[in-house]
């Protein structure tokens, strides 16, 4: 079959020429070939740089995974820290206080704050210059350790003119810093309080409610130089209801170290009565303490309307044998009519047995009124706040010097707690302690 | 000079009564009659704004709310509770009215 063979070479022949690439230029050019070359080499740089950046991110990726350790390490640590300090406050919580917190106590129970007043003055008496003075700076330390218990401490600070040991003028001035007060008050009770420490005497109202800023006029009544302000010991005080309309009783009862003799040859002479000292800090100068008390009846009929009375007194020995007494009886009276008047007062009478007077009664009282023009309905603005203050006291230490005196005054209240006051004093004084005659001064009283 | 003394006392005693004498009528001019109650209907209790103005300006100028901070609110009124020998009951009303316009 020629045929067949024929066309079966002719088909082999086209299938191989399909087959076959045709034969290319043989030739490429110059151009060409080192456009290729320089591509090669770039790509040849190009994948030198990779290579380098890959190693590189290989050394980084080992750091961070030696990082990654060691965050880890340090993970553990405090995980561990924290388990330490949790069980230790689970084993701290199981502990029992003392005495436990109250429960549903949210706010902070110890509390300070600081109280008090100052005064600045400027006077003249009658036959000395006048001058100003830094009447007083007394601050009041309250320390509250929770509802039941306070801590309270007052002090007095004054500058006075130095004076050599005989009296005499002497150059410069000091500072007198002078406690007034402190003592430890705990609140037993509804009905009863803890006094104890050096306490504000309840012998009369006037010592507990005296503060410069309280008193409109500057000085005190000259009665009150009979009786010691305050005294170390320890007190039981407290009030009781009655009914729903304010009214109240009022008690104190207290235990004092008591006045003492000055002398240091134990005489018990009226000289040497010391009312301010035997506070304590050598055994007490005589033998037994002194004692004494106040009730007060407190009744008002509606704000601003009320009356109160009170007697109060204190006995106890004074001389180092223990042989002499110095008693003390006051009878105080306080009464408020409006918002605008008051009329409070004091009768004060003390009994001395002495060494050489037998028994001797100072004694003394004061009544001071005080009237606020607001009250008049005036409406004029600095009229509206001003009060105006009078006073009659009377001593008589019976060892044959009597001082009476008249004050009349003003209050003008610059703020609630800012006061201007001014007064003058006519005073009538006769005897062997005769006090120097008419004064007057002006204050400026703060109370914060 | 004895009968002058014991004239002077008997004068000073008797102005300190008459004294007593014009403050108690007063204050018994000033006292609102007495009302009669009803069995049934009990005493109306004082708020804390009536005791403040009761208790709080017999010594001193009112002192505001605003001045102080509710602890220190209840550290003064405990210092007052025992200065002025406030009854308990009161001196707690006093408080929690003061401490409803407490200073921050």
């Amino acid at each position: 079959m020629k045929i067949s063979s024929f066309f079966l070479g002719a088909t082999a022949a086209c299938v191989l020429g399909v087959a076959l690439p045709p034969r290319a230029a043989a030739m490429i050019s110059d151009e060409d070939f080192n456009a290729l070359k320089s591509m090669v080499t770039n790509q040849d740089q190009r994948i030198g740089q990779l290579e380098k950046s890959h190693e590189q991110d290989q050394q980084t990726h080992e750091q961070d995974q030696q990082t990654i350790q060691q965050l880890q390490q340090r993970l553990g640590e405090t995980q561990t820290l924290a388990t330490n300090a949790a069980q230790k406050a689970d084993a701290a919580a199981k502990i029992q206080p003392i005495k436990p917190i109250p429960s549903g106590v949210m706010s902070a129970l110890h509390n300070f704050t600081l109280a008090g007043d100052a005064e600045v003055q400027f006077g003249k008496s009658q036959g000395q210059h006048s001058t100003f003075a830094l009447a007083d700076f007394a601050p009041i330390f309250l320390f509250r350790a929770n509802d039941n218990v306070l801590f309270e401490a007052g002090f007095d600070v004054t500058l006075q003119n130095n004076t050599d040991q005989n009296g005499n003028r002497a150059a410069g001035s000091s500072t007198a810093v002078n406690l007034s007060f402190a003592q430890l008050d705990y609140l037993y009770n509804d009905y009863v309080t803890l006094v104890a420490g050096d306490m504000l005497l309840p012998l009369g109202t006037y010592s507990e409610r005296s503060a410069g800023w309280l008193n409109k006029i500057p000085d005190d009544p000259l009665v009150r130089d009979l009786l010691p302000g305050s005294g170390v010991g320890a007190q039981l005080r407290g009030a009781v209801p009655i009914g729903q309309s304010g009214q109240s009783l009022t008690y104190s009862i207290y235990g004092a170290n008591g006045p003492s003799s000055s002398s240091t040859n134990g005489t018990a002479n009226a000289s040497d009565l010391d009312l301010g000292g035997n506070v304590g800090d050598t055994p007490n100068w005589h033998a037994n303490p002194s004692g004494g008390g106040r009730i007060g009846w407190f009744y008002p009929w509606k704000p601003h309307y009320d009356i109160e009375l009170g007697v109060s007194g204190q006995s106890g020995e004074w001389s180092d044998s223990g042989n002499r007494l110095w008693s003390a009886a006051v009878v105080d009276a306080a009464v408020h009519i409006s918002p605008y008047f008051e009329v409070k007062g004091e009768y004060i009478n003390t009994w001395v047995q002495t060494d050489d007077t037998g028994t001797i009664h100072p004694n003394g009282g004061w009544v001071q009124a005080g009237y606020k023009l607001a009250g008049l309905n005036l409406d004029l603005p600095v009229v509206n706040d001003i009060e105006l203050v009078s006073r009659y006291d009377a001593m008589n230490d019976n060892l044959g010097t009597k001082t009476d005196r008249i004050t009349a005054g003003f209050v003008y209240y610059l703020t609630n707690t800012l006061l201007f006051e001014g007064d003058y004093e006519w005073l009538h004084s006769r005897g062997p302690a005769a006090l120097p005659s008419n004064e007057f001064v002006v204050q400026l009283s703060y109370g914060f | 000079m004895r009968s002058t003394l014991i004239n002077k006392r008997r004068v000073v005693l008797a102005g300190a009564l008459a004294l007593a004498c014009v403050c108690l009528s007063v204050v018994l001019a000033h006292a609102e009659p007495e009302k009669k109650t009803d069995q049934k209907t009990a005493p109306k209790k004082l708020t804390g704004a009536e005791l403040y103005a009761i208790n709080c300006n017999r010594c001193h100028p009112e002192r505001y709310a605003t001045e102080f901070t509710s602890a220190q609110w209840q550290t003064i009124i405990t210092h007052m509770r025992v200065r002025a020998n406030l009854p308990a009951a009161q001196a707690k009303e006093i408080l929690k009215f003061l401490k409803e316009d407490a200073g921050n």
